[in-house]
């Protein structure tokens, strides 16, 4: 095709209906000359025009052909199998809301898991800068067959890799930190980025507002601070703050700059609200912290960004890294003769993937999500063998119309096309369908697995909607291309044509195989989300000893304020004594282990060798009012009061746990326990301490499997001026109401810029039993949506062979069966493929059991009483999937069964 | 007589209908005319395959078109050479003579 050939059918091909009329008028023309002449001639006007009539033949037939020249054929066909797939679903409403719905559940299922798996993993950052050439480092040592990657290094590691620049062209380092920022009520705890000025050089993000702060600023550790586009937006109303003072953590900092808006840096688990040059992050964690950064290698706080030069590979930049690393390990053994010998510890540095998910020891969420993915393929799978079975039973519908067309010459690929097409435009709603769903439980999962904070917006997002829309069409594709292909074989089409019904058991043969396939698939997965509840359900019944719901924990930071022990012990019960005025608190505590932060301590027991050997033990130092905050009950003797302080007698209460696991057949009222909380006073034996109470068993260590060995001690006897978190109970059933008022009261009753930290003690046990959780909402969703799509497809089929037995089923009424039989009749076909699906899912089941055991809490993975559940509820769904269809047939009026066809 | 008629060279359509045009703008009917006086009433092109024709060497530029009226005051539509076209009329003609005249030679030699 020729250039000027190609405008000329662009020319065309828009004003291709005008150019139709424009030949039938031509062609008019030409028959009314063509009768003047033939007139002239000496034929009669009448003869003539049905002569010259004759002569052009069937305009039609000529336009069809002129149309070959115009524009482009191929589209217009296009065009029309569009138009006439449209067309045809449109008439088949049922059909088309059924598939739809099928391939979007299925589907959505999928771009859900997709979507949450690429942004903990694949997705590079926003504005990073040719992602292709940034790595992050790993630095990996294998010791006695032990591998380790690590991602965050001491400072001067970081100093010593910066060496490598032959393959490297720019490196950066960063830390994440939660410090306070601002001062008085409106402090708050918020995520502050430390990072290198080269940082900034790995996006392509210039600062909205002022400047990027510069090497000069790094190395002299000055307190500047460029804040997040949100941060500045949100907490400062986007005002000029150029030159604002900022209080972050004790330092006083000043504001340079703000980051464009979506600039999140390389945290993965939601972005900093301020980025601060990393150097002056140590000043806000102590004067060790200071001193130690640049002297040692004794602490790893910094992560470390790399960008390759060109030409060179992962391997080449990962080499000399290594030789870098390993120059420095030599250093840090210089310092530290401890350092591990190279030879012992096979050091390795590797340039991998920026997202730590995805780097050499992925984190835990990813292989979660990795076993929920195969899970929502089992669903697709589900819902592919559900639309192939719809699409039969259509062709099935449409054969009269199909050897129709095929009589008049249609040609197979043309028909062929059409098919594919009509599936096309399926999965084209089927994927819109799909992104909606993956919307709403994408989210949830999300919010499940990650840290609040990170948007989840599917609607902009090409990657999962190219995913989505690639799913649906693979699945439209395989599910209708069978059917097509043999409703277009010509074979088929002449047995069809004599009306054979026999042609018809074969498929329902293979209609009656997928329904036992996909039910089966259903059964397996039903089967999990009933072990997944039932566990959980499980962990939600471990007995806590203690009740959670009303109780808040406050962390006092005191943020720099110095105080003395003897200031210190005033300015704690201070805070306790108020915390106790507030309105609404029943009762509070001051406490040394929060929940699932247990703390051990060396502990003897006079009669006993080794308490160790029996397993840990844990304290927990506090005030007399802990037992009725937590609602711990003393089971014997008494709890702490007031009088139990420094100078009177040592006192301990253990839990019954312990008191059982130290003095089986003895008293433990009255036993004596020795613990070293830290220096042992001179003769090197810690004091006696005398067991008065015995306390309810708590979970504190985790939910399951925690011995509950757990003692109590008195602070005024123990460290009177330490404790710096404070367990609240409120007259509330739940504390979540009364947070905000009972951090501001806490926090005005702080010296100086201190502040409190507040959180429902609840959420903090409700993350012991997350796995759960997720395994159980997961499942269960997953589950029960296999279910529905499995009994639309029954459904689908039942009435489908009602229909198809509409005639048998008149006969049969006609000769007198009674409306019960024909219920029993059909809804018994609807069963008893489901019967041999619920037998061979349960098989499945019963073979992956040992598999999913792991993962589950106080559960037999092959319980009976799981199987037989499942078992019914299927069997019970099939039968009202086929219950509807059933009633139909039964008030079938004969006559009219009888007439049609 | 249409029997008697004898068949167009394949190909040739598209030459006849350039030379025609080649004499002035012309509707499609009075090509039509026009071939069959030339040829001695011996040639009718078939107006089936005459519009077509039209369209295509049309889209492919060699004929432009306009709504005109006719000596008699009937509205139709005249096509006319292009540029292109006249320069495709050489090179058909060309190519036509010579395949005639190598497809003679060939004739005579088989008879001799």
């Amino acid at each position: 095709m020729t250039l000027r050939e190609l405008f000329g059918r662009l020319a065309t091909w828009r004003r291709r209906d005008a150019m139709a009329h424009e030949l039938t008028s031509e062609v008019e023309a030409h028959v009314a000359l063509l009768a003047r002449d033939l007139e002239r001639e000496g034929m009669s006007p009448a003869d003539a025009l049905a002569a010259a009539r004759r002569r052009i033949g069937d305009v039609g037939r000529l336009r069809e052909e002129s149309r070959d020249a115009w524009g482009f054929p191929a589209i217009d066909a296009i065009v029309q199998d569009v138009r006439y797939a449209l067309r045809g679903l449109r008439r088949a409403p049922g059909f088309t809301i059924t598939v739809i719905l099928t391939l979007g559940l299925g589907t959505g299922a999928n771009v859900a898991i997709f979507a949450v798996l690429d942004r903990l993993m694949f997705r590079p950052f926003p504005l990073l800068h040719d992602p292709a050439t940034v790595g992050r480092v790993y630095l990996r040592t294998t010791y006695r067959g032990r591998s380790n990657a690590n991602s965050t290094f001491p400072y001067l590691r970081f100093v010593d890799l910066s060496a490598a620049t032959r393959t490297i062209s720019d490196i950066a380092a960063q830390t994440e930190w939660r410090f306070a920022v601002g001062t008085g009520e409106a402090a708050a705890v918020r995520k502050i980025a430390g990072v290198t000025p080269s940082f900034f050089r790995f996006f392509d993000a210039p600062p909205s507002l002022g400047r990027y702060f510069v090497a000069s600023e790094d190395s002299t550790a000055t307190p500047v601070a460029v804040l997040s586009h949100r941060f500045w937006a949100t907490e400062l109303g986007s005002a000029n703050v150029i030159g604002r003072r900022l209080m972050i953590g004790v330092v006083d900092y000043t504001i340079i700059g703000v980051a464009p808006p979506d600039f999140v840096g390389t945290v993965a688990g939601g972005p900093p609200d301020i980025f601060v040059p990393l150097t002056t992050i140590p000043a806000n964690l102590g004067s060790w912290s200071v001193e130690s950064y640049r002297r040692d290698y004794s602490w790893d706080w910094v992560q470390v960004l790399v960008r390759r030069r060109p030409g060179a590979t992962r391997q080449d930049a990962s080499a000399e890294l290594t030789t870098a690393y390993i120059r420095s390990r030599a250093a840090a053994r210089a310092l530290n003769p401890r350092v591990l010998a190279d030879s012992l510890a096979h050091p390795l540095a590797i340039v991998g993937a920026v997202k730590t998910s995805a780097g050499p020891d992925g984190g835990a969420e990813g292989r979660v999500l990795l076993w929920v993915a195969a899970v929502a393929a089992i669903v697709l799978l589900i819902a592919c063998a559900n639309v192939a079975n719809l699409m039969i039973a259509r062709l099935v519908r449409r054969r009269r119309e199909i050897t129709v067309r095929l009589a008049l010459g249609v040609r197979r690929g043309r028909l062929l096309g059409q098919f594919l097409t009509e599936a096309m435009v399926l999965a084209v709603f089927g994927a819109a369908a799909g992104v909606a769903f993956a919307q709403i439980v994408g989210a949830a999962i999300q919010s499940m697995l990650l840290p609040s904070g990170s948007s989840f917006n599917l609607a902009t997002d090409w990657r999962t909607l190219g995913v989505a829309l690639l799913c649906a069409t693979v699945a439209a594709l395989l599910t209708a291309l069978g059917p097509a292909w043999s409703a277009s074989r010509p074979d088929l089409v002449s047995s069809l044509r004599s009306a054979n019904r026999d042609a018809m058991s074969d498929r329902s043969r293979v209609r009656t195989m997928l329904i036992v396939v996909q039910t089966a698939l259903s059964v397996v997965l039903l089967v999990g989300a009933g072990l997944f509840v039932r566990s959980f359900e499980n962990v939600r019944a471990v007995p806590l000893g203690y009740d959670a719901r009303p109780v808040i924990e406050a962390v006092a930071d005191y943020r720099g304020y110095t105080m003395d022990s003897a200031q210190a012990v005033v300015v704690r019960r201070q805070l306790l004594a108020a915390a106790q005025a507030i309105p609404g608190v029943v009762a509070a505590a001051r406490i040394n282990s929060r929940l699932f932060g247990t703390n051990t301590a060396q502990l003897r027991v006079d009669g006993i060798d080794s308490v160790e050997a029996l397993g840990r033990f844990n304290f927990q130092i506090t005030t007399p009012d802990y037992f009725r905050v937590m609602q711990t009950r003393i089971v014997r003797g008494r709890g702490f009061t007031d009088a139990d302080r420094d100078g009177a007698a040592r006192v301990a209460i253990v839990s019954e746990a312990m008191a059982r696991a130290l003095w089986p057949k003895a008293e433990p009222l009255g036993q004596c326990i020795r613990v070293s909380l830290g220096a042992n006073p001179a003769g090197g034996r810690a004091p006696c301490t005398t067991v008065i109470g015995i306390a309810e068993n708590t979970a504190q260590q985790n939910l399951t499997d925690d011995p509950r060995f757990m003692y109590y001690l008195p602070v005024d006897q123990v460290a009177p001026h330490m404790l710096s978190t404070i367990y609240l109970r409120v007259a509330r059933p739940d504390a979540r109401g009364e947070l905000e008022r009972v951090r501001r009261a806490l926090t005005r009753a702080m010296p100086g810029n201190g502040f409190v930290v507040v959180r429902p003690l609840q959420e903090v046990v409700d993350d012991q039993s997350r796995s759960w959780r997720l395994g159980a909402a997961l499942f269960t969703s997953f589950g029960g949506l296999a279910l529905l799509v499995a009994v639309v497809g029954l459904y689908g089929t039942v009435s489908y062979s009602v229909a198809q037995r509409r005639q048998e089923v008149g006969v049969r009424v006609a000769l007198g069966a009674r409306r019960g039989h024909i219920v029993r009749l059909v809804v018994g076909r609807a069963i008893r493929p489901v019967a041999i699906a619920v037998v061979v899912g349960l098989a499945v089941a019963w073979l992956v059991a040992p598999k999913l055991q792991p993962l589950l809490y106080a559960q037999s993975a092959t319980d009976p009483e799981t199987y037989l559940v499942v078992a019914g509820a299927m069997l019970l769904a099939a039968s009202v999937a086929g219950l509807i269809p059933a009633a139909r047939a039964a008030r079938l009026d004969p006559c009219s069964a009888l007439r049609a066809d | 007589m249409p029997d008697s008629q004898p068949p167009l060279l394949a190909g040739t359509l598209d030459l006849l209908i350039l030379k025609t045009l080649s004499l002035g703008p012309m509707h499609g009917y009075g090509i039509a005319q026009h071939i069959h006086r030339l040829s001695g009433d011996a040639l009718r092109i078939e107006e089936g395959s005459l519009y077509p024709a039209l369209r295509r060497m049309q889209v492919k530029g060699w004929v432009a078109s306009s709504q005109k009226k006719t000596p008699t005051g009937r509205e139709a539509r005249y096509y006319k050479l292009t540029a292109a076209g006249t320069r495709q009329l050489a090179v058909e003609e060309d190519q036509f003579k010579r395949s005639v005249a190598v497809t003679t030679r060939v004739l005579r030699g088989a008879e001799s």
